[in-house]
């Protein structure tokens, strides 16, 4: 199922990144939702993008500090002067 | 260890209570932040080593330069600031500028990705496919010029204008170098898909052999 207008496509396709980092102002985003709305080409490219922001973050979920890397950055801090220890 | 840590002249002589509470404030401010940072270090150091290295440097310049610090601020963007500029000074880079080109054409490239994903059979690979090592290994091997742009907005979800900030770039280059390393990262997932023959899998399922 097509739109048909490829013209209004390209410029909604364009705001694909701003529009999913939310960087799009009222007007735009209105316009944009109300496009992917009715148009499944579309759609699927904004979904498509949506899933791969989601799968980076979701690629670091979970990340720790590596065992001994707190200790060490104390250690050093302390040689400046830190006291962890307050009082 | 190799250090660049120049000695600073000592700044101003403390009395102790100034002191104990400098180290209470950054106790219960910074450190607290430190599996955030890093992460960050690591996704744009690119290597476990220099990255510890990286948060260890990050935090010696947070504490000397505690007093520059607003309280009531974002600490996990001031921190982020102190570890980009950080990492820049140890690999004493050139930040060097790409052309400026219209970002929305990066958009539009992206959209390609995914044509040519769906083409494939990859077009739902985010869904079937765990691609979490390959997406930290991509990043690790974007150039560091996109990957800091990346690693800042995607891992650690900073606003164009903060990462504008912290980088000292405008914003217009935020969002090329963003959306150009966003296509790039796509392209490269892409081709290991295809590599370990994820399409394949794609072609050949059917609803008639589900049922294993």
């Amino acid at each position: 199922m097509m739109t048909g207008n490829r013209t209004e496509c390209e410029a909604v396709v364009r705001r694909l990144w701003p529009h999913l980092d939310g960087a799009l102002s009222d007007d735009e985003r209105e316009w944009i939702t109300r496009h992917l709305e009715g148009c499944v080409d579309c759609r699927s490219h904004f979904d498509f993008g949506r899933a791969f922001l989601e799968a980076v973050t979701a690629a670091h979920d979970g990340e720790d500090v590596a065992p001994g890397l707190r200790e060490k950055v104390l250690a050093a801090l302390a040689r400046e002067g830190f006291s962890s220890q307050p009082g | 260890m190799t250090t660049s840590l120049v000695s600073m002249p000592a700044t101003v002589s403390r009395s102790g209570s100034d002191a104990r509470s400098r180290d209470e404030a950054f106790a219960a401010i910074a450190l607290p932040l430190l599996p955030a940072i890093t992460r960050l270090a690591r996704a744009l150091a690119g290597n476990a080593a220099d990255a510890d290295d990286l948060v260890q440097e990050t935090y010696l310049r947070a504490f000397r330069y505690w007093h520059s610090f607003t309280p009531g601020t974002d600490c996990r963007l001031w921190l982020a600031r102190i570890c980009r500029n950080a990492l820049h000074d140890m690999r004493r880079r050139e930040s060097r500028e790409i052309a400026t080109e219209d970002a929305e054409l990066e958009s539009l490239a992206s959209a390609r990705v995914h044509t040519a994903a769906v083409a494939a059979g990859l077009g739902d690979m985010y869904a079937r496919v765990d691609l979490r090592p390959a997406i930290r290994s991509a990043i690790a091997q974007l150039d560091p010029v996109f990957r800091d742009v990346v690693v800042m907005s995607d891992v650690e979800g900073f606003s164009y204008e903060e990462i504008a900030e912290a980088a000292g770039i405008p914003i217009g280059t935020v969002r090329s170098r963003l959306y150009r390393g966003r296509r790039q990262l796509q392209e490269s997932l892409m081709t290991y898909a295809l590599d370990a023959g994820f399409a394949t899998a794609a072609r050949s399922r059917s609803p008639q052999n589900d049922d294993r």
